[in-house]
């Protein structure tokens, strides 16, 4: 009988012991490159071109995150990636709070007042994610020189904005087709209007999925190059445009540790955004964001 | 006027009403100069301008060789907001001009004689249809190797007449532990070996032939073989962590005696000149080995897409003069590394390679001996060089046979017409 | 008889279509007019800037006689396969585990969260030298001693895409992995415990109950990673610059280098015309499928 109930406990030790090793062995595959960036970018520059990129600093400094805030050079203008940084915030805020915004109220349409033709208004909005961006870049430049939006902020926000609708109608929609539509009737009867429903009794429930729509548009707005690259130069530039341009010098000696820390600061945003709300992350996913 | 032209001007127009070219003294620029001495360089046209009344307005776009600078070009245009100003190199400027789209500087090269002051070879890649629509600041030499003189005395090796030599040297490099030439796995650093050697092996009448103007028998030809049998010979010179290295990275290499030599343009003489090396005593600097010297360039320009604005006219005029300015030339190049485009410049405050690459040039248009590096983009236009950089790159890094790269080379030039 | 209809029943009616119709026009001029003008641009004989002539079908003859295109394609099936496979697999194995009551759950759920945040230049970067072997993993391997041990994929023109496969892994599978967290989450707890009293094996149940419920969640996850693999042009510059040679060129690079870099704008959109199809040839049937079931009541 001891030994049955022994037995059983060692499989059991043994299976938690799989699982932790299995969890930190991947977990130590997942921080390598964070630790890589992270200690050649408290290295001095003579230490990274002696030695390998992968071992500890022998010596930390911080220099190169001060000139990669303030002193790099982005062309001849060389005040670092703050003002970039700015840039980028102008552009992100308003692009995910538009484009999580008219994908809610997308979503609430297309599974609350359905009509005829509503699904295939929804294929449509949908086919927009699997859009390759490089193939709409010159037609895009096109349009908003016609609209003179080109070379400006605002320019960017209207493109974000319009490639993010496919993805929050999908979000949001995926979310409130599980509420019931006995909700919406009775609240109909109740002499609610179009609105009155949307704001008191579907918004209050939709908390998770604005959370998951805002997390992944921000990631994908924060870190888009390609559309920062052709529709802005110089000082209206998002981070990852300037970002580009300190690392891809041809030459002198790269200062690769100025690369990390300008690299790691055009990623703080995103990184705080991922750790600190990614726990509502997976709470809104639960909440239904995926349901098939 | 084609439609591009009317969409072209007529948003142009609009120009001052989308706030970017506000303030009447500024003039915008759209370059690749990212780095801190390239920048330094362009300070010196800059810091003109701003004696002539005009504020520089930088919009640099880095990365991908050009690419980056390229693209943003083309949305720019797409847009109706071209640049004022935009570097060019090769058959990029080429290109815009047959399309219409930059502004005739016919009135200034008359007025100035600048003619008269360039090389006759340059001439073709500043002017579209009698029309010259852009002005250049330098020449660049591609055609040099970057050897450490310790090394070379070490392994008790001299400057190489051929290139036969310069592989056998390998040898003796190798016994001594070092890495005989210093390269990457990067598909156009390879096509600068590539294209030495073909004009090295196989004269200047060849690489005309077979590079300028894509003659197919000599694209086929048993030359072409051998120019990539030679090529197949360096396989075994580089180092194993060549993969993905930056151009300046194996210039250092070179500079810290960890390499011998490398093949590449003159802008690499400033990671030398930066650490304080002298050329002749402790860096060498002589032509790529042949028995027909040769010359073959790189050169940066600058012209005006069409705007109808005075303000920006002036502006475009005032880059053009300030650019040709013969202490401008001397400067900027004092710093790049290269030489001055003007002929009439003088060279005595310049170094040994650079006084080199000078004379050699005058030699070289004497005997028909000069022409536009193919890796450059100043042989043929963008969609041939890719070609040869996508079958030159792939020979080296497989094991590819020389017919057979020869034969894809025949076939991709084929495809491109 | 059918009587006046009413102010408000009206608003009903087409309310819902004024407020759908702004973001459909958006999508219509942005989506489906640029596909057409990308199509009409790739029938045309344009180079460096957009010409609006017809040259019928040669800028196609063209695209297909590249043998740079034939490895670009080769490359996106092989990438997005495994990309799709093996991110689904660990994903799906790494929510598993997780799922297990594990304590610190949280710090290891950010921990394979956070390469989602990292854009694909700094994600490219940072592999580019661990995956080099003169700086990266093999040397710091020689250094411990194993001198014989040999990691230079990137620097093989046959193996550099799985290095692509690598890094791509690496970014996405965090997100695969909470897709089915929650996915498992939302599983009840009872039919598990059903089984395990039945005498049932913990592998046994997750094979044979607990994956097939997770179908919903499987297909998301293949629709966003596929989205993702699409989009993988970012990386491929950062981590090999389509090299060595054209080892890791894919559609998409393929697409850019002949718009903006050789002049050859017919070309690209040509190529750009191809991905569309394959896209449209996968994702057309799937959303099909996926809507008509939905709209028949659910």
């Amino acid at each position: 009988m001891a030994t049955k109930a022994l037995s059983h406990q060692r499989q059991q030790l043994l299976g938690r012991a799989i699982i932790y090793g299995g969890l930190l062995f991947m977990a130590a595959f997942y921080l390598m490159p964070l630790w890589v960036m992270i200690t050649t970018s408290v290295k001095h520059l003579d230490e990274i071109y002696a030695g390998s990129f992968i071992g500890l600093p022998k010596q930390i400094t911080f220099e190169a995150w001060q000139t990669a805030w303030s002193e790099a050079c982005n062309g001849t203008a060389c005040r670092g990636l703050k003002p970039y940084f700015i840039n980028s915030l102008l552009m992100t805020i308003p692009a995910v709070l538009l484009s999580t915004g008219i994908g809610a109220i997308n979503g609430y349409v297309i599974t609350k007042w359905r009509f005829p033709g509503s699904n295939v208004i929804f294929g449509l909005l949908l086919f927009g994610c699997f859009l390759p961006f490089q193939a709409v870049i010159l037609p895009m430049a096109q349009t908003l020189g016609m609209l003179g939006l080109a070379g400006t902020i605002p320019g960017l926000v209207l493109v974000h904005t319009v490639y993010g609708i496919a993805f929050t109608t999908l979000f949001f929609r995926n979310y409130f087709i599980s509420i019931p539509d006995e909700l919406v009737k009775a609240a109909q009867i109740d002499g609610a209007g179009f609105v009155r429903i949307f704001v008191s009794i579907i918004l209050p429930t939709a908390l998770p999925i604005i959370v998951v729509s805002c997390i992944w548009q921000f990631t994908q707005i924060w870190n888009d190059f390609l559309f920062g690259a052709s529709f802005t130069a110089g000082e209206n530039a998002p981070i990852t445009v300037a970002l580009n341009n300190i690392v891809n010098v041809s030459m002198g000696r790269k200062q690769y540790n100025v690369d990390m820390a300008a690299a790691m600061i055009a990623a703080l945003p995103t990184l705080i955004v991922y750790v600190v709300a990614g726990r509502y992350f997976v709470r809104g996913l639960t909440a239904g964001a995926v349901k098939g | 006027m084609n439609k591009f032209k009317l969409i072209l001007m007529a948003t142009a127009t609009a120009l001052p009403l989308v706030g970017q070219a506000v303030a009447e003294t500024k003039i915008e620029g759209l370059h690749v100069w990212t780095s801190a001495s390239e920048v330094k360089a362009l300070k010196v046209i800059t810091d003109k301008l701003a004696t002539m009344g005009f504020e520089w307005q930088d919009s640099a776009v880095g990365g991908a060789n050009g690419a980056n600078a390229q693209q943003a070009l083309r949305t720019r245009v797409a847009a109706g907001n071209p640049p004022a100003v935009m570097q060019f190199l090769g058959f990029e400027g080429l290109g815009w001009a047959k399309e219409g789209a930059l502004r005739s500087l016919n009135d200034l090269y008359t007025k100035n004689g600048w003619k008269a002051d360039l090389p006759p070879v340059m001439l073709q890649f500043l002017e579209q249809d009698a029309n010259f629509f852009s002005t250049p600041i330098n020449m660049h030499r591609q055609n040099w190797v970057w050897a450490n003189k310790a090394i070379f005395d070490k392994a008790g090796i001299s400057i190489p007449a051929s290139w036969d030599e310069l592989i056998a040297s390998g040898e003796k490099l190798k016994a001594i532990g070092v890495t005989p030439i210093a390269m990457s796995d990067e598909s156009w650093q390879i096509e600068e070996l590539f294209e030495s050697i073909l004009i090295d092996v196989n004269g200047p009448d060849f690489y005309k032939k077979a590079a300028i103007d894509l003659d197919e028998t000599a694209l086929s030809s048993p030359e072409m073989i051998k120019t990539f049998e030679t090529l197949g010979k360096l396989r075994g010179m580089h180092d194993a962590g060549f993969t993905g290295r930056d151009w300046s990275a194996a210039t250092n290499m070179v500079a810290n005696g960890q390499a011998a030599m490398q093949v590449m343009g003159d802008w690499a003489k400033g990671e030398f000149l930066a650490k304080g090396m002298k050329p002749g005593v402790d860096f060498l600097c002589f032509p790529t080995p042949t028995a027909t010297p040769n010359y073959k360039f790189v050169f940066d320009t600058f012209g005006g897409f069409t705007i109808n604005n005075t303000d920006i006219v002036k502006g475009q005029d005032a880059v053009a003069e300030a650019i040709m300015d013969p202490d401008v030339q001397k400067n900027f190049n004092l710093i790049k590394g290269s030489i001055p485009a003007r002929l009439d410049v003088s060279m005595d405050a310049f170094d040994d390679c650079a006084k080199r690459s000078f004379s050699d040039r005058v030699e070289a248009i004497k005997n028909n001996a000069i022409y536009g590096s193919l890796t450059d983009g100043f042989a043929v236009e963008p969609r041939f060089s890719g070609v040869f950089q996508d079958v030159v790159g792939k020979f080296f890094v497989t094991d590819m046979s020389a017919e057979d790269a020869v034969q894809a080379l025949v076939d991709g030039i084929n495809n491109a017409r | 008889m059918t009587g006046s209809i009413s102010l408000s029943d009206r608003i009903a009616k087409w309310l819902p279509r004024l407020v759908l119709a702004p973001s459909l026009l958006m999508v219509l001029v942005a989506v489906y007019l640029f596909i057409c003008w990308t199509g009409w641009i790739s029938l045309s004989s344009s180079t460096i800037v957009p010409k609006y002539d017809f040259v019928g079908l040669s800028q196609y003859v063209r695209l297909w006689s590249t043998p740079r295109w034939h490895t670009a394609v080769f490359n996106l099936v092989i990438f997005s396969v495994l990309f799709l496979g093996i991110t689904t697999a660990l994903g799906l194995l790494m929510a598993i585990l997780l799922d297990q009551k594990i304590r610190s759950e949280g710090a290891l759920r950010a921990i394979f969260l956070y390469p989602m945040a990292l854009s694909f230049i700094v994600t490219g970067t940072a592999w580019k030298w661990i995956l080099n072997p003169a700086l990266g993993v093999q040397k710091v391997v020689h250094d411990l001693g194993w001198t014989s041990f040999v990691f230079d994929w990137i620097a093989r023109p046959s193996f550099a895409i799985y290095c692509v496969v690598i890094a791509a892994v690496w970014q996405s599978t965090g997100f695969a992995m909470a897709l089915f967290l929650a996915g498992l989450r939302g599983i009840d707890n009872s039919v598990i415990k059903a089984a395990q009293i039945e005498g049932a094996s913990l592998p046994l149940i997750y094979r044979q109950i607990v994956i097939p419920m997770l179908r919903p969640a499987f297909l998301s996850v293949i629709v966003l990673l596929s989205y993702i693999a699409i989009k993988s042009f970012d990386l491929i510059l950062a981590l090999t610059n389509t090299g060595p040679g054209s080892a890791t060129e894919m559609p998409s690079t393929f697409m850019y280098s002949a718009t903006f870099r050789r002049d050859q704008m017919g070309v690209g959109a040509a190529s750009a015309m191809m991905m569309l199809m394959t896209v449209a040839a996968i994702i057309v049937p799937y959303l099909y499928s996926e809507l008509r079931e939905t709209g028949d009541g659910h």
